[in-house]
């Protein structure tokens, strides 16, 4: 007889991303889209969300990009944590309105639940890429392996990230210090195709 | 049982870091050490760590049960007066163990001794039941094992039937460590994918955020209330702390239950003695205060010491009642100290003395069988290993395979 396990639980993901994935929650239907085009694409050939869906979800999202994307203080610091390339300015996300000093990363796709917002609630999140080449949404909370596709999620996926807009954007230091992200390896959060 | 010379794997480094095991190496130091593994038949596996391991938890169980209805007794193993109520009644109560960890002495031959059993905190749960495991599984495709090789490694699988038997399915438990331990941190995770694969949610929050809520529950760095909380936190430092006297009131189930304060002891070992003198997996073992004399040669002590006198003389392990990684324990030959480790804080303790059962060396290593217990059955083993003859934590772990 056989004396070891058929499985095993082989990775050690850290305790940020431990205590956040734990939670038994409602489940919500989601998709991410790379794009605005890319959802209306799926809404004609019969997909979750109708082209109204994909437009209020893709503004949604914008808007909350502006309030609550990671904020650096040079593009360094941001490259480093989103990737070479995938940063700008504060002033270039908000058309003008905002620093020239301030960085950003651009948005990198969407992901929409098939929920009603509620309160605390965005059904609509902006998606970022992560310096390893995966995902992650505005709190920088979850990974994800990819920008497009299918998957059941968390309710708490859908909580509205902290305003980032007018608070001191972050140091070197701070931005460092957050270690773990890309140790949940997709294997928490990934995106069947 | 055998120590055998093997290629590591070329990439297990990588691997580590890959999968999130960051201790791997330690101050400098390889801890996880495959360049070599050790080999056992299924005989020495099933017979000689498997079965005695359950028996000896199982005789464990009998010893709380004469221990817990035994104020006098209870007080000899440290547990404050204030504190009986909550360790007995547990017991009463039925409260249900997880899991624990036996070390044993084992050269192959002969039966297994037990050394201590680390019944409440035990770690190295992770690189037991998941990257030797995985060292198996892929040194067999490697073509370094053989097919047919096996491990004695069933941890993951009987943890989670044991969450299940424990737990009705979506029940929301919470699991913590002190802060800043990747290994304790490492052996915690490992319950939480457990119980995450049990159907339960496992919530992760560092011990120092517990709150007391105004109705005396215990909560969650989130403010949630606590059902059940599986702490990797000694319960002889839970029964110091300042919410020691709300444990009791404060409706939460604790894992490991608070019997286990007086099987994590090694107060136990000299209570087992008593009860079952002469078993083959236990090692002759007395408090220290009843055979002080004794042991000097001033008298001969209780019969049950004076028919061990000889083995006492031959030699002996002095260790406080609490201690952890081989901390203040001494070995004592002829009334000489041939080792000792630093004190630690484990000194003021009250002290049990136990027969000598030297450790097998293996090309200059001293290893020690770590035979896990889920529930009340053993369910696999890992080994460590250290180049002095008491274990440590700067020890190495060793992975092994079943091969007849």
């Amino acid at each position: 007889m056989r004396k070891r396990s058929r499985t095993v639980a082989l990775a050690i993901v850290g305790a940020a991303s431990f205590a956040l994935a734990g939670c038994q929650e409602e489940e919500v239907d989601a998709q991410a889209f790379p794009d605005r085009e890319s959802c209306h694409q799926a809404a004609q050939s019969g997909g979750m969300f109708s082209d109204a869906e994909c437009d209020k979800a893709f503004a949604e999202a914008e808007a909350l990009h502006v309030e609550s994307a990671p904020r650096y203080d040079s593009r360094a610091v941001c490259e480093e944590q989103h990737g070479e390339g995938a940063c700008g300015t504060e002033a270039q996300a908000t058309n003008g309105g905002g620093s020239g000093s301030i960085f950003m990363p651009l948005l990198a796709g969407y992901l929409i639940g098939n929920m009603l917002g509620g309160r605390g609630m965005s059904a609509a999140q902006p998606l970022y890429r992560s310096s390893d080449g995966k995902f992650t949404n505005a709190a920088r909370t979850s990974t994800y392996s990819s920008n497009s596709g299918r998957a059941k999620m968390g309710r708490s996926m859908f909580t509205k990230p902290a305003a980032t807009a007018g608070k001191a954007p972050m140091t070197r230091a701070t931005a460092t210090s957050r270690g773990g992200f890309g140790t949940s390896a997709g294997s928490r959060s990934g995106f069947g195709g | 049982m055998e120590k055998i010379t093997l290629p590591e794997r070329p990439d297990w480094r990588e691997k580590a870091k890959e999968v999130g095991f960051t201790f791997a190496d330690m101050h400098g130091e390889p801890y996880w050490d495959e360049s070599s593994a050790y080999r056992f038949s299924l005989r020495e596996i099933e017979e000689d760590i498997e079965d005695p391991s359950s028996e000896l938890h199982a005789m464990c169980r009998e010893a709380v049960d004469t221990i817990t209805k035994d104020e006098a007794l209870m007080t000899k193993l440290g547990i404050a007066p204030l504190h009986h109520d909550l360790v007995a009644n547990s017991w009463a109560d039925g409260a249900p163990e997880l899991y624990g960890r036996f070390d044993l002495a084992y050269d192959g031959t002969g039966p297994a001794k037990l050394l201590e059993y680390n019944a409440d905190t035990p770690t190295s749960l992770y690189e037991t039941s998941a990257f030797q495991w995985d060292w198996l599984e892929e040194q067999i495709a490697n073509g370094v094992l053989q097919d047919g090789d096996d491990q004695f490694n069933g941890l993951h699988e009987a943890l989670i039937a044991r969450f299940q038997e424990l737990f009705e399915k979506g029940t929301d438990l919470h699991f913590t460590a002190m802060a800043d331990s990747p290994e304790d941190y490492a052996t915690v995770e490992s319950l939480g994918w457990a119980a995450r694969a049990a159907g339960l949610g496992a919530h992760y929050f560092e011990l120092q955020k517990l709150a007391l809520s105004t109705d005396g529950q215990f909560l969650d760095d989130k403010d949630q209330v606590i059902g059940t909380l599986f702490k990797l936190y000694p319960w002889e430092d839970l029964l110091n702390d300042e919410y020691a006297t709300h444990i009791a009131t404060s409706g939460c189930h604790m894992l490991e239950p608070a019997w286990k304060a007086v099987v994590s002891n090694k107060g136990i070992l000299p209570v087992l003695w008593q009860m079952f003198e002469g078993h083959p997996n236990l090692l002759p073992a007395f408090f220290e205060a009843d055979v002080a004399r004794a042991l000097d040669g001033q008298e001969a002590g209780p019969e049950r010491f004076s028919s061990v006198a000889e083995q006492f003389q031959a030699g002996y392990v002095r260790k406080p009642i609490f201690s952890r990684e081989g901390a203040a324990v001494e070995i004592i030959r002829a009334g000489t100290t041939i080792e000792a480790t630093a004190q630690s804080g484990y000194g003021e303790f009250p002290r049990i003395v136990q027969a000598y059962a030297p450790l097998p060396e293996f090309d200059g290593f001293h290893p020690v069988i770590g035979s896990w217990i889920v529930g009340e059955t053993c369910a696999g083993i890992g080994i460590r290993e250290d180049r002095a003859r008491i274990t440590q934590d700067l020890s190495r772990f060793k992975p092994h395979f079943i091969r007849d």
